[in-house]
């Protein structure tokens, strides 16, 4: 089990008993303290018994020793054959590592007060130190009066601080609003069911946990065959970056040399680009060049949701480049992930994990419109989330390039992303069409580098075998940013300023 | 009529021992602990004792060991009910005569029985 640090008052350190269940000690700091009595509540379905029963065997499995007690809940047998499809369960932590005992029978004969002996020696013989109680609902409804139950949380508060157990009593709610046992515990923890449109989401929230800190606001997650899986919500488990902001000043190179030029010797060192541009305009390509740059000091990850890595590694191919020998080599890595359905946070953990775990300095992610449909029923979300990751990916040393898609094929007006561009990307690179002489022509433009000279002119650009190739200049340029180059002048809006491209 | 003594501390699985073995004409006492289940031998004088492995208070395991200290309850035939695999009963659990696994089918549960107090008149004579 472990301690917190003592803190500068000189406290004393509260011993914390970890649930094991991935993101759940990351939510509550640690895990729960010791000797404190917690309640979790749902309703039915929401997932109180397997995070229960999921504690109980990483207690077990650690080396302690946990005892489960039911009251009016499925039998003990029900529940082991549906715990075992989870990797979790080891049979063989039972009966020395962790004991089931129903205890109904005698809450009815002998009431609260022999339920409350039956948990103190159930506690005592087994020597546990953990003990989930399962059904507390119905320690309530055999109390006479919230007297007589207040009273039993009172003692089981008392004899689990004496033996040193930790308590967890799950719970799906109370005949009444009125909860006069959360005035009493040490924390409460809520699962839900959360309906967005028709999709569901399970969610935790900790609602109250005495004496320490814990990730406020809720949290999404799964049930597993590992069992939960909490995934904490992005913007406030990285509130702030995990380590100090560094300023390198270096540069990256893109793969393509014309635009590395552009850019004053490449994309500068730990920041972020957002290239945008039209579908079909090249984003994934140059993607495809930086991200070809990777090597064993700089490992890439293409983080994508639209193309396959399959799909992606025959683009790539057919530019010339030439990805095998890198992947082999473990210096790249393709992850997809289609928008359908899944949890935002989900994603975001997926993405730090294998960055922080390759030690990724290179990175894409193609397609920053994914993140907002994953987002799509929790719009306000997107921009704070954004914003947390990449401030985190820059304290990783990491050199991103995000691509986003505009909505406008052609034209004067470059509809973006509808999240803040700013706190998300330093420099931005557009990429368009244009049509001349009935023929669609890209062209690519450096719009913004954040505290760095570049070169501002406009270029034309083409996709071909052997990678993309920036023109040297570009002739017909103020013609061409109004979008509309094949008009005769006199056909030209008077507004001059009009025609030049903006970026929503 | 045959004396069926059942220990379990779920409630539900006692209960429907208890249906299923009335119903077939045995005589049917329950205990929801092993310690219980000691208290009951002396008056109830089972022929066969359904018992759980896990329990509160006093276990399965604890239940056999005091009435293999006992003569007069050495003789009675137990049958070890549990979630748990036999390989962890055997472990823990010396003298008991058949194992049933939890969830079980009444039809397994009475010819177990109806076995186990065959082979228990055959022994005695």
């Amino acid at each position: 089990m472990a301690a917190d640090p003592i803190d500068a008052a000189g406290q004393a350190p509260l011993e914390r008993v970890p649930t094991g269940i991935p993101g759940l000690d990351t939510v509550l700091r640690g895990g729960f303290l010791k000797a404190g009595i917690y309640i979790v509540r749902g309703e039915p379905g929401t997932g109180k018994t397997i995070l229960g029963n999921q504690f109980c065997f990483n207690h077990a499995a650690a080396g302690h020793h946990a005892i489960y007690v039911t009251l009016l809940a499925e039998t003990h047998d029900r529940m082991m054959q549906h715990m075992q499809t989870m990797s979790f369960f080891e049979p063989a932590r039972i009966p020395d590592g962790l004991y089931y005992v129903n205890g109904f029978r005698v809450l009815e004969e002998d009431g609260i007060k022999g339920f409350i002996d039956l948990l103190r020696r159930e506690i005592r013989t087994h020597d546990a130190t953990l003990l989930v109680l399962d059904g507390l609902i119905a320690t309530e409804e055999s109390s006479e009066s919230d007297l007589e139950f207040k009273k039993f949380i009172l003692e089981l508060q008392a004899h689990i601080a004496i033996e040193g157990c930790t308590a967890l009593l799950l719970t799906n709610g109370r005949r009444n609003e009125y909860h006069p046992e959360h005035t009493m515990v040490d924390g409460l923890i809520e699962l839900h069911d959360v309906l967005f449109g028709t999709q569901t989401e399970r969610e935790l929230e900790v609602r109250k946990f005495r004496g320490t800190d814990a990730l406020r606001g809720r949290h999404s997650f799964r049930i597993t065959d590992g069992g939960i899986v909490v995934y904490p919500r992005i913007e406030a488990l990285l509130a702030r970056p995990t380590a100090d902001d560094q300023w390198p000043d270096e540069r990256c190179a893109t793969g393509v040399n014309q635009l590395d030029a552009m850019l004053g010797g490449g994309i500068p060192r730990s920041t972020a680009t957002l290239v945008l541009g039209a579908s079909g305009s090249g984003k994934t390509s140059l993607g495809l060049h930086f991200f070809s740059q990777s090597s064993a000091q700089e490992p890439g990850l293409f983080f994508g949701f639209y193309e396959t890595p399959l799909r992606l590694r025959h683009k790539a191919a057919g530019l010339g480049i030439k990805l095998d020998g890198l992947i082999e080599q473990g210096q790249l890595e393709f992850l997809w992930y289609p928008p359908t359905e899944d949890i935002l946070d989900a994603l975001g953990n997926r993405l730090l994990e294998a960055v922080r775990r390759r030690r990724v300095k290179r990175l894409v992610i193609d397609g920053l419109l994914g993140f907002q449909e994953i987002a799509a029923d929790r719009p306000h979300r997107i921009g704070r989330f954004l914003t947390a990751l990449a401030n985190e990916l820059r304290v990783l040393n990491v050199t991103t390039v995000y691509t986003a898609e505009t909505r406008n094929l052609i034209g004067g007006v470059i509809e973006g992303p509808t999240i803040g561009l700013s706190t998300i990307a330093e420099n931005l690179i557009l990429l368009r069409y244009v049509e001349i002489r009935s023929q669609l022509r890209r062209l690519i433009s450096v719009v913004k580098m954040r505290d760095s000279d570049f070169d501002s002119s406009l270029r034309e650009f083409r996709i071909m075998s052997t990678g993309i190739e920036l023109a040297h200049t570009f002739d017909s340029a103020e013609a061409i940013l109004s979008g509309f180059p094949q008009l005769k002048t006199e056909e030209l809006p008077a507004d001059k300023a009009a025609r030049r491209p903006r970026v929503k | 009529m045959a004396t069926v003594l059942v220990v379990d501390d779920e409630f539900g699985i006692v209960d429907v021992l208890e249906t299923i073995l009335t119903d077939e004409g045995y005589r049917v006492v329950t205990a929801c602990n092993g310690k219980q289940g000691l208290m009951r031998l002396s008056a109830e004088k089972p022929n066969v004792i359904l018992l759980d492995f896990m329990m509160p208070i006093l276990g399965g395991a604890e239940m056999l060991r005091a009435m293999a200290a006992e003569p007069a309850y050495q003789r009675i035939p137990v049958i070890m009910i549990s979630s748990l695999g036999e390989d962890v009963i055997a472990e823990k659990c010396k003298g008991y005569a058949a194992f049933l696994h939890k969830p079980f089918r009444a039809a397994a549960v009475l010819s177990t029985v109806a076995r186990v107090l065959v082979s228990g008149a055959n022994a005695a004579a």
